[in-house]
């Protein structure tokens, strides 16, 4: 009921907004795109820094492209842009090998000193442009719709056509060189004994990263940027595993991000761009949480599942040893829920007050003694251990050893043998 | 030291708790700077200013004040939540060190914006133009605020120096100083703490980016000229507090320069010159005299940790 007249209202609202939201959303969706798709590949190989430093550095070539007579989001502005972000890279690469600094520190002095210089520049120059470096920063996403060109007859918004232009070109750009990426940005010193040209895929990579940080600037803003070229990517490498995988769920997760940005921040009347970040985090949020295998929930899982499948060995190897005992069949022992997921599992049946094991029962708890006992001996005999240190061990280990390994360490020990405590090692039966 | 003392007797009383202020960061930036940029952490720095929004947004909301202690004290808050986002990141996921920064620095970042837009837009007084917190406010420093700027330098640089076994143990070899029985951890986080102190003391200063140039580039310029980390902390400082001084005192001679980039620019012009000349490992030494080159074997083992 409250979610159909949440939906009621969201749609409310997105039929009054009309064109105008359209147009950012749209925008910002493309800026999305083509972030993540370059962000994946400077994820993988390592390079998300050199993410943060390019979407500062940027700053001084657009303001010289502006002083140059260039128009904001024109192509002297991306050339400009393009040659900072180069000289970024280059800086860093220079400080690496000349002054044996290490990567880091290297990107810190490149980016941090291009970004003084840019914005001292816009400071200096005052009213001869028209380049707030607070905009720079935070983009004015609300403003797009209203900066028009005629593209073939229609007038679309500057900012979402040179943000089509630049998506276009970076998956084109990808889609030709995707073998030599996918060979560079796993083993760079492999790609290159074998001809791969890497310097040239390397640069080809920033030339990407910078179009797609100018085309995002405008409309999200530098900091913002960093968010679409890294998080969707981190996200999606912790999701999937192949390069392709990851380079289509990071555009599918920044571009979800986007448009879910841009919405809940009308909804709860914020920074747009703001937004997006932060739901493109809840995104990374959440697939650290479900991703399969490393994930959070995932390794909780796991470690439940082999908690109980313990628990409920330790108990069919108990009532195994009543019986091996002679002891009052279960006496001692709960009802807990182990116990009713084995009586569930037609591993156990009840008898009287307790609990008896079924001939299927019987063989699986008599493997878990028989690893239990054929360990404790193993270890009393080459291990060196007072009898008193050997149950810890072999308490943990009996969950773990396989048929193979338990033939092997009968042959080491010898026909005819008994466990440190005298109890006889039962025999391994065919299943 | 007379040119500067003349400059000191000439300068508006306004320009001189400035310049004292930037200068005390400055230094103390360094120090701390100087064992962050050995254990290569960099740029941790800058995910600790660009958290700090969150706070300095959470501060003002809560407290309705907006004076410079109540907001670097919320700042410092969400700085230190983001240090230990990220540790946490680096421990759980499989995400790499580099992105992990990404995301924390953009997506705290991000979450100050919308803190601070919504704010702005329900009429939240003192919120407007909060978001220029990150910028810098320099010229706008008073006594008080440059007193408050030189007392937690004084401390953060007396924390170094009283730890700076510790440091620089872990700061070397933290898997040797963590199996001698060292809280290698503990050494760590307070490291990372003092980072995200001086980042957070430095913002009114400097503004974000360019309080991480101060974490990182006197270090790096003292890099150059010695292989010992004492010398090293003291070039630091020093390359700090004069880039400080002489930032404040330049922007103030000229008009319109602002002082934050100004003070980042003399620090990139030390580093430069300290890249060329320095004996030994300056670019000039390397190709006057070649042999002197090779005490790679040295250089190596300190960069490679």
């Amino acid at each position: 009921m409250g979610a159909a007249a949440l939906a009621v209202s969201w749609w409310g609202w997105l039929e009054s907004i009309g064109p105008m939201h359209g147009w950012a959303m749209a925008t910002a969706a493309v800026v999305a795109a083509g972030c993540a798709t370059v962000g994946s590949l400077l994820v993988v190989r390592r390079l998300s820094l050199l993410g943060d430093a390019i979407s500062h550095a940027v700053l001084p070539g657009i303001v010289v492209a502006v002083l140059l007579g260039g128009r904001p989001g024109g192509p002297l502005v991306l050339l400009g842009a393009v040659v900072a972000a180069l000289l970024t890279v280059g800086l860093t690469q220079l400080f690496h090998r000349q002054a044996g600094l290490a990567e880091d520190a290297g990107v810190g002095v490149a980016f941090t000193t291009l970004f003084a210089i840019g914005v001292l520049l816009v400071t200096v120059s005052g009213s001869r442009i028209d380049l707030d470096p607070g905009c720079i920063l935070y983009g004015i996403l609300e403003l797009v719709p209203f900066d028009t060109v005629p593209v073939l007859g229609y007038e679309l918004p500057r900012a979402f056509f040179s943000a089509a232009i630049v998506l276009l070109v970076v998956s084109v750009g990808l889609w030709l060189s995707w073998r030599w990426q996918l060979f560079t940005a796993f083993d760079a010193d492999a790609a290159r004994a074998a001809g791969v040209p890497t310097t040239a895929v390397t640069v080809g990579l920033l030339v990407g990263v910078s179009l797609a940080t100018v085309a995002g600037f405008e409309a999200v803003g530098a900091i913002l940027v960093v968010a679409m070229l890294v998080v969707p990517a981190a996200a999606a490498e912790l999701l999937v595993q192949r390069l392709s995988q990851v380079v289509l769920l990071a555009v599918a997760l920044a571009v979800t991000g986007a448009v879910a940005g841009y919405l809940a921040a009308w909804r709860f009347d914020t920074s747009a761009a703001g937004m997006m970040a932060v739901v493109l985090g809840l995104e990374y949020g959440v697939a650290v949480l479900v991703a399969p295998q490393e994930g959070l929930l995932a390794r909780a899982a796991a470690r439940l599942s082999y908690a109980w499948r313990v628990r409920c060995e330790d108990r069919l190897a108990a009532l195994w040893r009543a019986e091996e005992a002679g002891l009052p069949v279960a006496g001692g022992l709960s009802a807990g829920p182990p116990l009713q997921w084995l009586r569930l599992q037609g591993r156990i049946e009840p008898v009287g007050t307790g609990y008896r094991l079924t001939p299927r029962g019987r063989a699986e708890g008599e493997l878990i003694v028989r690893s239990h006992r054929l360990w404790e001996t193993w270890l009393g005999q080459h291990a060196n251990l007072p009898v008193d240190h050997l149950h810890p061990p072999a308490e943990w280990i009996e969950h773990h050893l396989g048929a193979r390994l338990r033939q092997r360490i009968e042959q080491d020990l010898g026909r005819d043998v008994r466990d440190p405590h005298g109890s006889e090692i039962p025999p391994e039966r065919p299943a | 030291m007379m040119p500067m003392l003349l400059l000191a007797v000439l300068l508006p009383y306004n320009t001189l708790v400035v310049a004292g202020g930037v200068a005390a960061v400055g230094c103390a930036a360094g120090v701390v700077g100087t064992l962050s940029v050995l254990r290569r952490r960099a740029l941790v720095g800058d995910a600790a200013a660009h958290a700090t929004l969150v706070g300095v947004a959470m501060a003002l909301l809560v407290t309705g004040q907006r004076s410079l202690a109540v907001l670097l004290a919320g700042g410092l808050v969400s700085a230190i939540a983001a240090l230990v986002l990220l540790v946490l990141i680096r421990r759980f996921t499989r995400t790499r060190d580099d992105a992990a920064t990404a995301v924390v620095l953009s997506v705290s970042f991000g979450l100050g914006i919308v803190l601070i837009s919504g704010m702005v837009a329900r009429g939240v007084p003192g919120s407007a133009g909060l978001e220029r917190f990150l910028l810098g406010h320099t010229a706008a420093l008073t006594i008080g605020d440059a007193t408050l700027l030189g007392i937690v330098s004084t401390l953060a640089v007396a924390c170094v120096w009283l730890g700076l076994k510790e440091a620089t143990m872990v700061a070397f070899d933290p898997a040797f100083a963590a199996a001698a029985g060292w809280p290698a951890t503990a050494i760590d986080l307070t490291l990372v703490t003092l980072v995200a102190v001086m980042v957070v003391v430095g913002l009114p200063a400097a503004g974000a980016v360019l309080v991480t140039a101060l974490v990182v580039i006197p270090p790096v310029a003292a890099r150059q000229w010695t292989d010992r980390i004492v010398p090293m902390l003291i070039i630091a400082g020093g390359i700090g507090l004069v880039c400080g001084l002489a930032g404040v005192v330049i922007s103030s001679l000229a008009t319109r320069l602002s002082t934050g980039p100004v003070v980042v620019l003399v620090a990139a012009g030390c580093f430069v010159v300290s890249l060329v000349i320095a004996p030994r490992r300056g670019l000039l030494a390397r190709w006057w005299d070649r042999p002197a080159a090779v005490p790679t074997a040295d250089q190596q083992r300190l960069e490679q940790r």
